[in-house]
């Protein structure tokens, strides 16, 4: 795998300007996310009863979350391309796992912008920080990011199951992308409680980064879900991303190629 | 050229989406949830403020609604139908655009404005809900609403410069979805979906004024929500057309010089 990754990694330094550019444009993606939640929280002091220094944890968390993602498992995402080609086919010829060949297909560069700009952010905000940051906050932290990870992974999985009998899902993949990004950055309390719950229990958005954050500053009671739920939330990436695991082994059991 | 012609390439995308009906109810849920989820936000963050940035409650919703329901002019998405550019000149196939009777800048043209015609149905009607269900406010007054109407179509041309230009920009390189994406995003930005662009830091909307970015968007919005008055309009509206004139004379440029750069395989 290290070897494959090594000479992905080469072959993505082919096109220096393509490659140069591709981590600029990791690291502007989550820039505007940065440029978003500062505007907002320069305009609209205490969002949702948050301190800014407290909703600052939630893109960080997110965006951290995010860049590992698209690092170690990113290539998920926009696999109903890969279907369409028929590359897919290929894929079940060779000895190694459909899955990790498919995270093999080629280096993320732009995800060296993407983890830039986050961490950037995530010691930004630990800095403005009231918290007092204890071995067990720090840990759950860390869980948090991965548990974000994993649950950003599942939903694009879940996705991917799906383009493998329906090609065109790879506009839900879209549409989620937007959706994590535009509404994964700031508490979801200041939405109506119906909009509330339909990005917590509809599309699991708010365990990636809000509940998490929410925990660890203190306002767990206050997201309209039970406290041990929110507090579950790195738990529940895991669960997660085993059941989209287990949903694509199904799904890649049951496929047709256009050739029967 | 005929207006069959005419007729037959700006129907190509429409014709497109009409035949995968799947394609239409994912538009229409996704626009949906997009709106409403736009509309909350705006109403959540304005539960305990006032006026700010020159807005109230009312305009910025409406602003951030109708900047949701603009984006779906130029959302069609081509690469599933292999016609865009870049594919064309991935595979090999643009040579067959300077086979046909139809000029590839007329071509490309008519594309557009059948993909812009088409995304402004969906536009105007979504508008129509919108201001039934009370999510929109309408113009302040008819004038309001007549150089909105006006300011729009100028915004939608220069719009489809830029995106030309996105496009023209793959005759000369290799690779450019890095690029794209950054072009899309100075867009995305500067125009004012992300956040009407009134909430910005005072040098960025002065940045934003030396940019064509903002007479897409914002320039039209803010005349239909009254944060620019009636009475400024005339100005914004020659900035606008000024980024007409001065894209069209690029874009025609570059159509000139991205024809010599074509060869077909063997050729």
């Amino acid at each position: 795998m290290w070897r494959i990754t090594r000479l992905n990694f080469r072959a993505q330094l082919e096109y220096r300007a393509e490659f140069l550019m591709n981590i600029a444009i990791g690291a502007i993606w989550q820039v505007s996310v940065v440029v978003f939640a500062t505007v907002l929280l320069a305009r609209f002091t205490g969002m949702g009863g948050w301190d800014s220094s407290d909703v600052l944890l939630i893109p960080a968390t997110r965006m951290l979350a995010h860049g590992l993602f698209v690092l170690f498992l990113g290539r998920v995402h926009g696999l109903g391309r890969s279907i369409q080609e028929g590359r897919i086919e290929a894929y079940l010829l060779r000895p190694m796992p459909v899955y990790r060949q498919i995270q093999l297909q080629f280096f993320p560069t732009n995800a060296i912008g993407d983890l830039t700009v986050a961490v950037g952010l995530m010691a930004g905000a630990l800095s403005r920080s009231h918290l007092q940051w204890t071995a067990g906050r720090t840990a759950y932290l860390v869980a948090a990011v991965l548990g974000g990870m994993l649950l950003e992974a599942a939903l694009f999985t879940v996705v991917a199951a799906a383009s493998l009998r329906f090609p065109a899902a790879d506009y839900w993949g879209n549409w989620l992308e937007e959706l994590l990004g535009t509404f994964g950055s700031y508490p979801l309390n200041v939405l109506p409680r119906a909009v509330g719950g339909f990005l917590t229990y509809g599309l699991p958005l708010a365990f990636v980064a809000y509940f998490p954050a929410a925990v660890l500053t203190g306002h767990g009671h206050d997201t309209g879900a039970p406290y041990w739920l929110a507090a579950l939330s790195p738990a529940l990436g895991v669960l997660a991303y085993l059941a989209a695991r287990l949903l694509w082994r199904r799904s890649l059991a049951h496929y047709t190629g256009v050739g029967g | 050229m005929t207006a069959g012609y005419a007729w037959r390439a700006a129907r190509v995308t429409p014709l497109g989406e009409l035949y995968t009906p799947p394609r239409i109810t994912a538009a229409l849920l996704r626009l949906t949830v997009r709106i409403v989820l736009v509309a909350s936000l705006w109403h959540g963050l304005y539960a305990h403020t006032g006026t700010t940035a020159g807005l109230g409650r009312g305009q910025a919703v409406t602003y951030a609604v109708l900047a949701v329901l603009a984006s779906r002019l130029r959302e069609l998405d081509q690469y599933a139908g292999r016609d865009t550019v870049q594919q064309h000149l991935h595979y090999g196939t643009i040579v067959y655009w300077y086979l046909r009777p139809l000029p590839p800048h007329r071509y490309y043209a008519l594309r557009a404005l059948g993909e812009q015609l088409y995304g402004l149905a969906w536009a105007v009607t979504g508008y129509a809900v919108c201001l039934a269900a009370g999510v929109v406010e309408p113009p302040e007054s008819a004038a309001a609403g007549g150089v909105f109407a006006l300011s729009l179509l100028l915004g939608q041309w220069v719009l489809h410069y830029l995106m030309l230009l996105i496009d023209q920009l793959c005759f000369w390189t290799l690779r450019n979805t890095s690029a794209l994406l950054i072009l899309m995003f100075a867009q995305n930005l500067l125009s004012g979906v992300y956040a009407p662009l009134w909430f910005f830091p005072h040098w960025f909307v002065t940045l934003s004024s030396f940019l064509p970015f903002q007479a897409t968007l914002n320039v039209p919005l803010s005349l239909y929500v009254g944060r620019i008055p009636v009475t400024d309009a005339g100005f914004q509206l020659a900035v606008q057309a000024g980024w007409v004139a001065a894209l069209a004379l690029l874009t025609r440029f570059l159509w000139q010089r991205a024809g010599r750069r074509v060869i077909s395989q063997g050729g």
